[in-house]
């Protein structure tokens, strides 16, 4: 469903993304080293990654490559250089098209 | 010498993010971008890998308006020979029986061929239908759901294996006849970019239309098409239950998954 | 490794506004031109806030007014100082503009086109995988396991740059380098935008607000009009907000949105579309030691070419142009024996004589007054009581000094206020 915007509240990030158009590649483009986040102690990629494609499971980081909209910004933030990150291949990934 | 197969490619709307307008109820299409159907290309990889083996040539069609240029250029970067697309007015509107006819009239001028290979079926009809009717056409044997090819250069036949839900077959067929490749048999390879240059260089898409390809236009399109859509339902909402169990030992989890399945009678104990 | 037998004078990696003009330019100039992109088409990958400065790009493309997918001239321009219950706004009006919103999709997509009208070859779904360079000399690129070469290569990658990373020519981005932009599309009738924001028919609305929106991290919102559709966003400074951060960054342009200053404009629109990117912040740091070596030169984003004038930014004109100078270099280059990195440094003297250099130096400093604390959190809310005394009158009126004395009482002195002041009309 599209979201409607005119509730006064805020949407569900899943209900935001759902709007946006992805060819999801059968490879993910990004890859995480979990080890490393065990030690990582402020997890910026949870709050700042804009697509939510870090999320806590109990204290566990979990990354997902699907919603990714390929922005470098959990590459940029990683204090412990666990993100090895690229684009995706063959035209794959998201597919702008009012921005 | 090799195989000269043709492979069905459909262009379709991106429907993994097909979304409806909560004011009018109706599907937003608008920016809506097309790709090729992603089983079709599972088909393309089958194609090349047996052109991969035995040699031969790769003809992509489709039937679709110009803008499924790009789709062909898609499966020529990934190494297909080169793309013919049916396109005209005429052919709009089409159901499956007009789809496959046109389809099989290409197939038919294009003349020299061995195999013809299709996808599972669509992600925005899903009627599996195109290649048992371009088959019927054709008058050549059909079959579905394959797995595996391999090709018998001196008897002109193939070994198809195809799989059922708990079993698999292996049918022997002569050549040529078409075969439908069940979803998720391949990942497509990699675009090349010596292949996109060819694409774009060498001429490789021929666009036919209804007067290249001696059709009764009686037979296409919308007046060639019996089917009538006489009503598009919503599927009802299946409320659902959300419980969240917040473990860290995954037996513990996998326990109370299971006993939580039994409860709702989902699973035997 | 096989080497593709076609060679070019020119391959230009990414179709945003900086590739997509080196390309438009070299092949008008009739240089055999391969334009590489990874999207699926051009644009597919672009995204930005939403408005583009229109004279530099007039003097690159024919007819641009008439032939782009411009949305609507920007006639009214307005900044707003938000703090907790309240805004004040300044207006500015003109009827002369000189620029306009659209999506950086369709223009991006557009000028690739140019460049395919004027006999550039445009692949799309090729992803670049690194820079083939042989003795130290740039001569092509590398896509999976095949090489094709040239003469040139114009890296216009943007911002994330992994290409020249890769190469050694730059460090790794940190976050104090750059900011994070995050937008949400909003369908609305063109009318009613016309209606709601006091519009003329083709006419646009630029709309910066400061203040407390990102929480309490430097930075600020948007909000432009488009044809049938508002573009609104927020921008934070990615190293501030790694520490400052305490939500998920979706819920500021969520916030943003239901803000009760813009959402009553909103009322009938529905999402079309949520984007995000990064955008060049600390230029200083950013730019590459050298734009021009042998073989290879940098534009756009890639380079550090953005014009950051506080909470605003000039980078798709700046892109463009600069990829323009550098066709315009390679040519000096070709015609002069070749393009080596001396002959290539043309392209570092037509920047250094152009208004990208001389624009650059004059806002230098912007993202250092942009970090100051100050600048969104304390005043915004002093504006705001400031307005308010002002407006809110019962019995008593209060004189302007008068009011402004008390409301900066045990906020900020005197002398901090000079300086501030002296800063932001210095630099901005
Ligand atoms: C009742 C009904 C009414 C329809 N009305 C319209 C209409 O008015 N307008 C309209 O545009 N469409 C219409 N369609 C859709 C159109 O008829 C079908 O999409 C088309 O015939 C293909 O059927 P399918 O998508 O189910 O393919 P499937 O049979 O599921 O596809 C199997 C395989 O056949 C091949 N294939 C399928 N289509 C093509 C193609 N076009 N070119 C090349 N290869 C192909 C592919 O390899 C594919 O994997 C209608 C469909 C139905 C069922
Ligand atoms: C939130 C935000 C708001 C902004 N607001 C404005 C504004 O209002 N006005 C303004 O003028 N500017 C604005 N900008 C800045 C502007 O968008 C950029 O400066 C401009 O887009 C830079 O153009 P570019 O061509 O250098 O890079 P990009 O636009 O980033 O284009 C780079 C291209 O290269 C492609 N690419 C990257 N790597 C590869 C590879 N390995 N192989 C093949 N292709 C590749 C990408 O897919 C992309 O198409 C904003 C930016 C952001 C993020
Ligand atoms: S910031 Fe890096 S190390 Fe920390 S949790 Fe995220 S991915 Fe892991
Ligand atoms: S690149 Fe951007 S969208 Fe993709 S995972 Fe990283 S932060 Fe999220």
């Amino acid at each position: 469903m599209s979201t409607k915007v005119e509730e006064k509240k805020i949407q569900r990030i899943e209900d935001i993304l759902n709007n946006d158009v992805w060819d999801v590649d059968y490879e993910p483009h990004i890859k995480v080293d979990y080890n490393k986040c065990r030690e990582c102690k402020w997890k910026p990629c949870i709050r700042l990654c804009p697509a939510e494609c870090y999320t806590l499971v109990g204290d566990e980081v979990l990354f997902s490559y699907e919603g990714c909209l390929e922005c470098g910004t959990c590459r940029v933030v990683c204090p412990e250089n666990a993100v090895e990150w690229s684009y995706p291949k063959s035209g794959r990934g998201i597919h702008y098209r009012f921005s | 010498m090799g195989l000269e197969i043709i492979v069905g490619i459909k262009w379709v709307p991106n429907t993994t993010s097909v979304n409806i307008d909560p004011k009018t109820g109706t599907l937003i299409r608008e920016g809506i971008p097309s790709v090729v159907n992603p089983h079709d290309l599972t088909a393309v990889e089958m194609a090349l890998r047996l052109k991969d083996r035995y040699g031969g040539r790769v003809t992509a069609i489709s039937m679709a308006p110009p803008s499924a240029i790009a789709g062909l250029e898609h499966v020529i970067g990934m190494g297909v020979d080169r793309g013919i697309l049916a396109s005209d007015r005429v052919f709009a509107g089409a159901d499956t029986l007009a789809t496959s006819y046109v389809l099989a009239k290409v197939i038919e001028k294009i003349g020299d061929y061995d195999l013809i290979i299709m996808g599972h079926e669509t992600i925005d009809s899903s009627t599996a239908h195109i290649g048992a009717q371009v088959a019927s056409w054709l008058k050549l044997p059909y079959i579905y759901y394959a797995k595996e090819i391999d090709y018998n250069e001196k008897e002109k036949s193939i070994m198809v294996k195809r799989i059922l839900e708990n079993a698999f077959e292996i049918y022997k067929i002569k050549l040529p006849a078409v075969v439908s490749i069940a979803m998720h048999t391949y990942e497509p390879r990699r675009i090349k970019i010596s292949n996109k240059l060819r694409a774009k260089m060498e001429n490789l898409i021929q666009v036919w239309t209804s007067k290249d390809l001696d059709i009764d236009v009686n037979c296409a399109g919308l007046r060639g098409s019996p089917t009538v859509v006489s009503a598009i339902d919503f599927v009802p909402k299946v409320p659902r239950k959300n419980e969240i169990f917040n473990e860290k030992d995954p037996r513990k989890a996998a326990k109370w998954l299971i006993q939580k399945l039994i409860e709702e009678g989902l699973l035997d104990p | 490794m096989s080497v593709i037998n076609q060679r070019f004078d020119a391959i230009v990696i990414g179709a945003g506004p900086a590739g997509s003009t080196a390309a438009y330019q070299l092949a008008k100039m009739g240089y055999k031109t391969l334009l590489l992109e990874r999207g699926r088409t051009p644009g597919s990958k672009n995204m930005f806030g939403g408005r583009v400065y229109l004279q530099p790009l007039k003097d690159i493309y024919d007819d641009f007014e008439k032939k782009a997918p411009i949305h609507r001239w920007v006639k009214k321009e307005r900044i707003s100082f938000i703090d907790n219950e309240n805004s004040t706004t300044i207006e500015y009006e003109s009827t002369k503009t000189t620029s306009f919103t659209t999506y950086l999709t369709q223009l991006s997509g557009w000028m690739a086109n140019q460049a395919v009208n004027q006999g550039a070859i445009l692949l799309t779904e090729i992803r670049v995988d690194k820079l083939y360079r042989e003795n130290n000399v740039f001569k092509g690129v590398v896509v999976e396991d095949e090489v094709v070469n040239a003469d040139v290569v114009i890296d216009a990658e943007g911002i994330n740059r992994l290409l020249l990373e890769e190469a050694n020519l730059v460090e790794k981005l940190k976050p104090n380098q750059v900011a994070l932009g995050v937008k949400e599309v909003i369908k609305l009738d063109s009318n009613l935008i016309n209606q709601l924001f006091g519009l003329d028919n083709n006419d646009g609305l630029s709309w910066v607000f400061i203040g407390n929106l990102t929480n309490g991290i430097p930075g600020g919102a948007f909000l432009y009009t488009n044809r049938d559709s508002i573009s609104l966003g927020i921008v934070l400074m990615l190293e501030e907000a790694i520490r400052k951060l305490d939500k998920h960054i979706y819920k500021l342009v969520e916030e943003f949105r239901i803000h009760p200053l813009i959402n009553k404009y909103l009322k009938e629109g529905r999402i079309m579309e949520y984007s995000t990117h990064l955008i060049p912040e600390d230029i200083n740091s950013l730019k590459p030691r050298k734009l021009y070596y042998d073989g290879l030169l940098i534009v756009g984003d890639a380079a550090g070419l953005l014009l950051n004038q506080g909470y605003t930014y000039r980078g798709v004109d700046f892109a463009a142009y600069s990829g323009y100078l550098a066709a315009k270099a390679y040519d000096y280059a070709h015609n002069n024996g070749g393009p080596t990195s001396d002959n290539l440094s043309k392209y570092e003297e037509l920047l250094r004589n152009s208004f990208i250099y001389r624009m650059l130096n004059k806002f230098s400093g912007v993202t250092e007054l942009m970090k100051k604390e100050r600048l969104f959190n304390t005043y915004p809310a002093l504006i705001n009581e400031l307005a308010s005394r002002l407006m809110h009158i019962d019995y008593d009126s209060y004189k302007i000094m008068e009011a402004f004395k008390e409301v900066k009482k045990g906020r900020i002195s005197w002398l901090t206020l000079i300086k501030d002041l002296w800063e932001v009309s210095r630099k901005i």
